[in-house]
């Protein structure tokens, strides 16, 4: 594909709504990553994206939004996490149960209300490309609302990622804290699913802040690094799945993955833990 | 009327179904020094986490300076100095600097590390640092709470010398004998248990006075 032929592509409404929709969750969705890491609860974004679509089952039942019930099942999920990211176990388990039981909730409600499992299954299927407006909108509005919290609650973030009891100890609401990151956190997740898929989540939220780990010095330092490397992986994925017309998604992943086994090959060369 | 510093009375701590600290009650007056020994597993720790907060009790109540505190909130934890038993790393690099002004007071936590000998530490990462340096750092930042202003002068530290070498521990010993602030100090350390005003035992849930 030539320059032209990219520029025309560049031209059309779709291909515009999806570079805006990856810009947008280049900014958001690493600092979304960054909070996963910093609070250890790497299993519940898959507890999250399954909740999503038991949500989405129940507005379909309820003749509603799907995506409408999937944020608000995301952000119930979020809240509820609060409690279970205490304990020193962690959330592994608790999520392992929440995933399998809302998916098999999920197709019995669709199955006794003849729906097709597909109609829910969309949220787990998005597409870059297929982004509409209000997706796009609320894309923007949901990860600004997260690069404000982070910048509002750094201080506090730091101390609750690096222990919680010395947060406590330091005066940090820790509760609050919690809350407001976790229910940002599957908000984001569940907004950023009917753009990316929810198989591809991890690489617009997760590999940035994987990526910016390898290589920053503090949490701000490393909230930087993952906002650069998401940016630059989304930017580059959908500038190489275009020009070699590929399918966005596996190529964004592929880009992300390069970009996060690059920082963690520097990381060894400066002589760095493996 | 003087308030004790710090007053347990009737304090129930359970496991599971096990009870490990039964009925315990002691009381720290200002400026009072107290050790607080026992076997491994005899729930020193259980009791400590419970007076501070982090441990909900079974049953029982703390006095914070005559004040009476909610069983299981962590309000006593965020009025006295702490050093933690299990000393964190964090998920993030978090550096030396931003613990130790995490104290509630920079400054003192600062004089606190020269003295301890970790004040060139402060720009590395917490990650970095030895068991020893880490321990010298938490308990810098522990001092430095207690300058902190709002807080109680209770100082409460858990096996502070663990990690240190015999020096160190010395080093440490004199530094939280020659406290102004009252101190409950969980320790294994013999010398720094002698050398404290009064030390208490933990035997099989039971707490007593040790000779």
């Amino acid at each position: 594909m030539n320059s032209a032929d990219l520029l025309d592509l560049l031209s059309l409404a779709p291909v515009q709504r999806g570079l805006a929709a990856i810009l947008v969750s280049g900014v958001g969705m690493p600092i979304v990553g960054v909070f996963i890491v910093g609070l250890d609860i790497l299993t519940a974004r898959f507890a999250l994206m399954h909740t999503a679509l038991l949500g989405a089952a129940i507005a379909l039942l309820a003749g509603i939004n799907p995506l409408a019930g999937a944020l608000t099942a995301c952000a119930a999920t979020g809240a509820a996490l609060v409690p279970l990211s205490r304990r020193p176990s962690g959330t592994s388990g608790a999520m392992g149960f929440v995933m399998t039981v809302s998916i098999a909730v999920a197709f019995l409600l669709l199955a006794a209300a003849g729906l097709p499992a597909s109609a829910a299954m969309e949220l787990l299927w998005g597409s870059v490309l297929a982004t509409r407006p209000a997706d796009l909108v609320l894309l923007a509005a949901l990860n600004a609302a997260v690069a404000l919290a982070y910048l509002a609650l750094r201080r506090p973030l730091a101390l609750v990622f690096f222990d919680r009891e010395v947060a406590l100890a330091s005066g940090v609401a820790v509760d609050r804290v919690l809350v407001v990151t976790l229910v940002l956190v599957a908000l984001a997740i569940g907004a950023v699913m009917p753009v990316t898929g929810a198989l591809l989540v991890d690489a617009v939220t997760l590999l940035p802040a994987l990526a910016a780990r390898n290589l920053g010095g503090s949490l701000g330092a490393t909230v930087g690094l993952a906002v650069a490397f998401g940016l630059a992986g989304n930017l580059l994925g959908f500038g190489i799945a275009l020009a070699l017309d590929q399918p966005v998604g596996p190529v964004l992943v592929l880009t992300a993955g390069t970009i996060t086994l690059g920082t963690f090959l520097l990381r060894r060369a400066r002589g760095g833990p493996a | 009327m003087t308030h004790p510093t710090l007053e347990v009375v009737s304090l129930h701590c359970v496991r599971g179904r096990q009870i490990v600290v039964e009925d315990a009650s002691f009381a720290l007056q200002p400026g009072e020094h107290v050790a607080l020994t026992g076997e491994n597993g005899s729930g020193k720790s259980t009791l400590l986490r419970a007076v501070l907060g982090l441990d909900r009790p079974r049953e029982g109540r703390v006095y914070l300076q005559g004040r009476p505190q909610v069983p299981g909130s962590p309000a006593v934890l965020r009025q006295v100095a702490w050093m933690p038993q299990r000393l964190p790393l964090g998920r993030f690099p978090f550096r030396v600097d931003e613990l130790l002004a995490s104290s509630g007071n920079r400054a003192a936590a600062l004089e606190s590390a020269g003295r301890l000998g970790v004040r060139g530490l402060v720009s590395r990462p917490v990650a970095e640092l030895s068991g020893g340096q880490l321990q010298r750092v938490f308990l810098a930042r522990a001092l430095g709470s207690l300058a902190a202003p709002g807080r109680a002068p209770l100082l409460v530290v858990d096996e502070p010398t663990a990690a240190l070498d015999f020096a160190g521990q010395a080093e440490v010993a004199d530094l939280l004998v020659g406290l102004d602030a009252a101190a409950l100090i969980v320790t294994h350390d013999e010398p720094l248990a002698r050398r404290c005003d009064r030390c208490l035992s933990l035997a099989l849930g039971r707490l007593q006075d040790a000779p």
